[in-house]
């Protein structure tokens, strides 16, 4: 690729700024929004597997088949009678069922709907790692803790929960029974984790004396040296029979923390996948709107192709000339376009931070710069490329006389 | 006897133009020898251009037969006949054809990129040419911002970028006054006595005067053969 070549079709660029521009703007648009929607999908994606990195991929769920959130149907439940069978099969190292129920919550007559947990306490280290996440102030729940609750980090923050902050020491209604907050657990990064409060099994048996024994989801740490999906069958089979439900009928399901996360990077993937393709139909539009600037510019230099041809430049020189002029506007398109795109998605994270969702946050690998500047500088040259062979075939006699 | 560089051999060129064709050339026979100084005359209609464009190798005859230094190149495919032109034949023009978007030395190197001459060689030789013009001091200027004299003093060192046999000039002076003329005419003259053939292609006595033979065109071929008049 000769250098004069791509200094010439600069030079076009640059003459003809406001059709240039216009076409840039349209590839931008594109790219921009291709940048932005990507960066959210790896920022996601990021969170998710440093989830995995910290809770372990030796964990293993076992949740009622139902409609709505894990263990928020309160039709199917696992009971304890089932926990205590699957303790003894082999492989697990450990096993805790959580209760969970939507509570009420009060302060200064301000009234909100949250999800309340109940956990064994004497279990509280492995429910904390497999949630990942630590008590941040106060102490945990022990043994004997009756009448006390953790809440969730946005309970210290003013205006998230209640108008006024809750502080440690305080006491607070839940479902009109008082209780003293003895701790708040760290930030988890979405509104609905972030409010959610913890109570023992003794306090939550006590409020709900009718879900005694009957859990929404239970947790389970394979053995080492045990393989998570083969426990998770070896699991699905027993207390089935045990159970006495037919394959494929049962009322629960054991799910690998593995699994679980691939499920929600598979959605991200889908979900991100989706919205790109949308982003993507701007920039076929982008496309034709390149094409369309690139045939006029044919037309424009018919003349100038002549006198290039007159002074020896074969075809494919001149189909170079107009690819790279092309393919320079697509860069240029994908450089503001990427600079754009971050911009927005950084600007998008900080306020998804501030609305409490600080997992949302975008990510920004260098191969998806580089790659949406390359990928940009393609469409452009492709979109060129049609007007560029017709300015190639253009015969110098016919080209010279061109007016 | 000296050798000879461009021969047309019963060249006709037929025009589709609608329903009608038109036959700009009708059995066309010419011969130029190297370091002749021939001109092209005749009124318009008279196949002038046309008879351009195939000494050119712009473009090629519907039949008949171009030989450019005994090579036949009526059939050859617009490539080759792009990097043969850009070779062996200089260009000059009625309306000057330099590109605006481009300086007067960028202008002139412009023959030499698209036969893969290096960068710095081409910006010498470049320098040297508009030298060799008296226009040493507007190297680096836009077309647009040269006088119609300058325009075609570029031209004529464009044409000379790689050295060509022969230099084609179509109506050279047609756009300059008669005085800005005569110093085109005086370089093409100087060209020629430093070894160049020359080909003018003119409706203009005063210009063809200059030439060693003057060809006649008419109705797409030679009518009258004379010999120029500073011979």
């Amino acid at each position: 690729m000769n250098l004069e070549l791509i200094k010439y079709a600069f030079l076009n660029v640059k003459k003809r700024k406001l059709r240039s521009g216009l076409t840039i703007l349209s590839i931008l648009i594109g790219v921009t929004a291709i940048y932005a929607l990507i960066s959210f999908g790896v920022g996601l994606q990021n969170y998710v597997n440093v989830i995995a990195e910290q809770a372990g991929i030796d964990k293993l769920f076992i949740q009622s088949r139902g409609i709505g959130a894990p263990g928020t149907d309160e039709n199917f439940r696992i009971l304890r009678d089932d926990i205590d069978f699957v303790e003894k099969i082999n492989g697990i190292q450990e096993i805790s069922g959580i209760y969970f129920k939507t509570v009420e919550v009060k302060k200064n007559r301000q009234l909100k709907f949250v999800f309340g947990s109940g956990i064994d306490p004497s279990k509280i280290d492995f429910v904390e790692e497999a949630f990942t996440v630590g008590v941040e102030k106060g102490r945990q729940l022990k043994k004997g803790d009756f009448d006390k609750v953790v809440l969730g980090h946005n309970y210290q923050l003013e205006d998230k929960i209640f108008k006024k902050s809750v502080a440690l020491g305080e006491k607070i209604e839940i479902n009109d029974e008082v209780f003293e907050v003895i701790g708040f657990y760290e930030k988890i990064g979405n509104p609905q984790d972030d409010s959610n409060v913890f109570f023992t099994y003794d306090t939550f048996e006590s409020l709900f004396p009718d879900d005694k024994d009957q859990f929404g989801f239970v947790m389970v740490k394979a053995n080492r040296n045990v393989d998570p999906s083969l426990l998770a069958e070896r699991i699905t089979d027993k207390l089935r029979k045990h159970k006495g439900q037919e394959e494929g009928k049962e009322d629960f399901f054991v799910q690998t923390f593995e699994d679980a996360l691939q499920t929600f990077n598979n959605i991200i993937l889908i979900l991100s996948g989706i919205l790109v393709l949308i982003a993507l139909v701007s920039l076929i539009v982008a496309s034709v709107n390149t094409m369309n600037t690139m045939y006029t510019a044919v037309v424009e230099r018919t003349k100038e192709i002549g006198i290039m041809k007159a002074v020896g430049a074969r075809n494919r020189d001149i189909l170079s000339i107009f690819v790279i002029e092309s393919g320079i506007l697509g860069a240029i398109g994908g450089l503001i376009g990427v600079i754009l795109g971050f911009l927005i998605s950084s600007t998008g994270g900080k306020i998804a931070a501030q609305a409490g969702f600080s997992f949302l946050q975008p990510s920004f690998p260098i191969w998806l710069t580089i790659g949406s500047i390359l990928f940009a500088f393609f469409v452009g040259a492709a979109s060129g490329s049609l007007p560029a062979y017709r300015a190639s075939k253009l015969k110098p006699v016919d080209a010279l006389r061109y007016e | 006897m000296k050798d000879t560089i461009i021969k047309l051999d019963n060249v006709w060129k037929t025009y589709q133009m609608g329903e009608v064709k038109v036959n700009a050339l009708r059995g066309l026979d010419l011969e130029i020898k190297k370091g002749e100084f021939v001109a092209i005359m005749g009124p318009s209609g008279s196949g002038k251009s046309t008879a351009v464009n195939m000494v050119g190798a712009l473009d090629i005859p519907s039949k008949g037969k171009v030989y450019l230094e005994k090579h036949d190149i009526s059939k050859l495919s617009e490539s080759d006949l792009a990097q043969i032109r850009g070779k062996k034949i200089g260009f000059i023009f009625q309306q000057f054809n330099l590109i605006n978007t481009l300086s007067a030395l960028e202008n002139v190197a412009l023959p030499m990129v698209f036969q893969g001459i290096e960068r710095d060689e081409r910006l010498e030789i470049g320098k040297k040419l508009l030298e060799r013009v008296g226009l040493q001091e507007r190297i680096y200027h836009k077309p647009t911002e040269l006088s119609g004299g300058e325009q075609q003093r570029v031209a004529i060192a464009r044409s000379l970028a790689n050295d060509p046999e022969v230099v084609l000039a179509d109506e050279p002076t047609g756009n300059l006054d008669s005085k800005t003329g005569e110093v085109v005419i005086k370089f093409l003259e100087n060209l020629n006595k430093d070894g160049k053939t020359i080909i003018v292609v003119t409706h203009d006595a005063n210009v063809a005067k200059h030439a060693h033979r003057i060809e006649f065109l008419k109705d797409g071929k030679i009518v009258k053969r004379t010999k120029g008049g500073t011979q």
